[in-house]
């Protein structure tokens, strides 16, 4: 049995915020019923990775990854009809989540206040880029303009450039930002839920994209704040650990903070390390870039896999620098049997990131591939909403589902 | 009286540096007790980290980073190499919904706090284990830190500039943010079923599980087709342009991004239709992309000529996403966070008067959420001992002198 079991989502978004929002629901048992266009469906669906590079509508990696355990339906709410299917399903959801415009939002006429006097227990998170209010609530972003606009891409990379001119502020791998949105709005969407338990009252939860990025640079933020400190982007600016090595084959990164002398042990005690320069870790602080030239020229004799093995040996926090390849053939992961087979009609059958977490009592579970694009058409309009078939049929042939 | 979501929750945390303290922050501001648990023989090491001018830099009292992690909580001493203090913690247990702890290894279960133990001794509690590589399998003493994690998970190796090498992200802890945030939500679907069923559960979580989520669409295309994936940037795999231009100031930048052909033509209207955009090299999105360094080029020739609010206006006022890249500095005066009140004012007894990022969460209506200052080390020792577990004044001050409460 997963922990949210008959908890009933309704998902009206699309690429990656809401639907890895909704994701995380429907991995521990949530129903959810996610709202796509008709013929074109959600946009992550045009976006790949493809099998062999086929563009395919059914098999998109990204898509298929980010609607594991959902049932998807069509509907056109530009229609008058379609908006009135959608309150219906409004009035059947205990949580809307939904990433559109607010004006989008009052044009449909699916605001909070009206969509609550059809369900007053209704939770709604909206996920925009910089939120329901303020100058820029009408503003378009992406994942990357909101990475920049957090000041996230800012201090990426973290070490720094050597040149400030020809090296712009950088935003971070993949859509890491668009998903960092998203986990923000299940954490707080989880909230609302817990609290409807008790209380059984609705509320609308405001995400801005901008907020939950900026929030990661918390720490920064507060040297800012009460210090007056902020980072350059200069090569240099980074301290205490956490540097790329180069080594024979690639890159390892190290930790050095606290565990320089068991580093001074794995690297067999080299003379330099005994050089007033490098006695605290205040002066090797000062004196960072020569500590980590003299490191390098250590690791540069080594494999990374032979890198991992000595901090294995010697504990000192490393990793090499891996690459897919290696994260998804991962020893450790195997042994906790992270990556999860997935069978899908039209994609085929393809390991899945698995678990975020590990949990005893109701664990975390793809039960259900990605759905296709209106896959539950009937099933939904017919037996969760109870429109007759006929009615399903004129819907259909109208283009409303 | 209070509404927050979780008013009544109480939670014995053992977390520590990042990852930890953020989780149980999350959870404090939605209305959670939190009880924090340190010693004086071992300190929460970001009690040390920014403390301001003009403070003692040994005072474990006035560390900004540690600030910015532990809002709301409250903190208590307890040497838990000491059998006394062991036996109160588990009598904490048996008024708490939660526990939490994110040490490198099976410190709890040392202490006889260990799952089996603590389900005994509070039947239905949640159990969190947060660490870099799980409880479990070879890796699972390894000491982790958000950058080992980026580069055990794939993160660093995409990231970086087209072309370039591998790199470091960001300045702030990344997965450690992940794995907090994570792990609030896991935290609050285990309560969720708790009050459905009795039921409690151990929750463990890995550093490594929860980050490689984010890189799902670069473990479908390995799993898919065996792609490495690419290192893009700030550009994109189909829109064009789609990047970071340099502005009027001083390392002063903006971002731009069009995606789609009415977007193309509203984007070079807006910034006064030059000759160069008809060429047949941008007459098109595929187009575009393949001539982007020109396209590049040629745009910043024109941010160069503005400040970077000053092009967002202008692009977004026409359709067309654009943002300034703030630095940190920036984000402090960015208009649309302070008019939403991002930040959170406290009275802190030693640093004063502090102002610090709120969460990205707000509780409904006027209330604010829990964002009492960060607790001084072991402020709350005499309420928890005392108010909590019924021990007398002369009691607690025993245990002080004989530094179990320490």
């Amino acid at each position: 049995m997963g922990a949210l079991n008959g908890l009933k989502v309704l998902e009206f978004s699309e690429f990656i915020s809401g639907p890895y929002c909704a994701k995380m629901l429907a991995d521990l048992g949530a129903d959810v019923i996610k709202i796509e266009k008709p013929g074109e469906g959600d946009s992550a669906r045009h976006w790949g990775p493809f099998p062999g590079g086929q563009p395919h509508l059914e098999k998109s990696g990204l898509f298929l990854f980010l609607n594991t355990n959902k049932s998807s339906i069509t509907l056109d709410v530009k229609s008058k009809k379609g908006r009135q299917v959608f309150r219906r399903l409004a009035e059947w959801a205990d949580i809307l989540i939904e990433d559109n415009r607010p004006r989008e939002m009052a044009r449909l006429g699916f605001t909070y206040p009206k969509l609550k006097k059809i369900n007053p227990s209704l939770i709604m998170t909206s996920i925009t880029p910089f939120g329901q209010t303020g100058p820029y609530k009408g503003f378009r972003g992406s994942d990357l303009i909101n990475s920049h606009m957090s000041s996230e891409a800012f201090g990426n990379p973290a070490e720094g450039v050597n040149d400030l001119e020809r090296y712009s502020p950088l935003r971070g791998p993949m859509h890491a930002a668009d998903f960092m949105t998203g986990l923000t709005a299940a954490v707080c969407t989880m909230s609302a839920v817990f609290a409807r338990q008790g209380n059984k009252s609705g509320r609308h939860i405001d995400i801005s994209a901008q907020e939950a990025l900026a929030s990661v640079t918390r720490q920064e933020l507060a040297f800012c704040l009460c210090e007056g400190l902020y980072p350059t982007r200069q090569m240099g600016r980074k301290r205490v650990g956490g540097f790329l090595y180069r080594c024979k084959d690639g890159y390892v990164c190290i930790w050095i903070g606290p565990h320089w002398q068991k580093l001074v042990t794995m690297m067999g005690n080299p003379d330099w390390t005994e050089v007033e320069l490098f006695k605290n870790a205040g002066l090797r602080s000062k004196h960072q870039d020569d500590c980590n030239k003299l490191i390098e020229l250590w690791t540069q004799q080594y494999t990374m896999t032979e890198i991992d093995r000595l901090g294995m040996e010697f504990d000192v926090p490393l990793a090499p620098v891996r690459n897919v390849k290696e994260l998804v053939n991962d020893e450790q992961l195997a042994y906790r049997n992270y990556f999860v087979e997935t069978d899908h009609p039209a994609a085929g059958r393809f390991k899945y990131p698995g678990a975020p977490y590990k949990l005893s009592a109701t664990p975390w579970e793809i039960k259900r591939h990605a759905p296709l694009l209106g896959e539950h058409n009937e099933e939904v309009y017919g037996q969760v909403l109870g429109y007759k078939e006929q009615d399903i049929e004129k819907m259909k042939k109208a283009g409303i589902i | 009286m209070s509404n927050l979501p979780l008013e009544g929750i109480r939670i014995l945390d053992f977390g520590q540096m990042w990852a930890g303290p953020h989780l149980t922050q999350w959870l404090a501001v939605m209305g959670a007790e939190v009880i924090k648990v340190e010693t004086h023989l071992r300190l929460d090491f970001m009690r040390m980290i920014g403390v301001p001018p003009g403070v003692d830099r040994d005072n474990f009292n006035a560390g900004t980073a540690f600030a910015s992690l532990n809002y709301g909580k409250k903190s208590i001493t307890l040497n838990m190499n000491e059998p006394r203090a062991q036996e109160l913690a588990k009598n904490i247990v048996k008024i708490s919904d939660v526990v939490t702890e994110n040490f490198g290894g099976a410190i709890l279960e040392r202490w006889g706090l260990g799952w089996e133990a603590l389900n005994k001794i509070k039947p239905g509690v949640i159990y969190y284990a947060g660490s870099g590589y799980g409880r479990s399998g070879p890796a699972r003493s390894r000491p982790s830190y958000a950058e080992i994690v980026e580069a055990y998970d794939g993160s660093t190796y995409l990231n970086g500039y087209p072309g370039g090498e591998p790199a470091t992200m960001g300045v702030s802890p990344w997965t450690d943010a992940t794995q907090a945030m994570h792990g609030a939500f896991a935290i609050m679907a285990g309560l969720y079923h708790y009050n459905r069923t009795g039921e409690g559960q151990y929750i463990d979580a890995a550093m490594i599980e929860g980050s490689a989520n984010f890189l799902g669409e670069m473990v479908m295309g390995y799993t898919m087709n065996g792609t490495l994936g690419e290192r893009l940037g700030n550009r994109d795999k189909v829109m064009a342009p789609h990047g970071c231009y340099r502005c009027q100031g001083n390392d002063e930048w903006v971002v731009i991004a069009v995606g789609s052909e009415a977007e193309w033509e509203a984007f070079i209207k807006a910034i006064g239709s030059p000759a160069w955009a008809k060429k047949e090299v941008f007459s098109n999105e595929q187009k575009r992309r393949q001539n982007q360094d020109e396209l590049d080029r040629l745009i910043e020739e024109w941010t160069r000529q503005h400040h970077q609010y000053e092009v967002m206006e202008l692009l977004q006022k026409a359709g067309v996403a654009a943002g300034a890249s703030l630095n940190i500095k920036d984000l402090v005066s960015d208009p649309q966070l302070k008019a939403r009140k991002f930040f959170i004012e406290a009275e802190h007894p030693v640093l004063g008067n502090i102002t610090l990022a709120g969460l990205p969460w707000r509780a409904e209506g006027k209330e604010k959420g829990n964002y009492s200052y960060p607790p001084l080390l072991g402020e709350h020792n005499d309420y928890v001992f005392g108010d909590l577990l019924g021990l007398s004044g002369e009691e607690i001050t025993k245990l002080k002198e004989e530094k179990v409460i320490y």
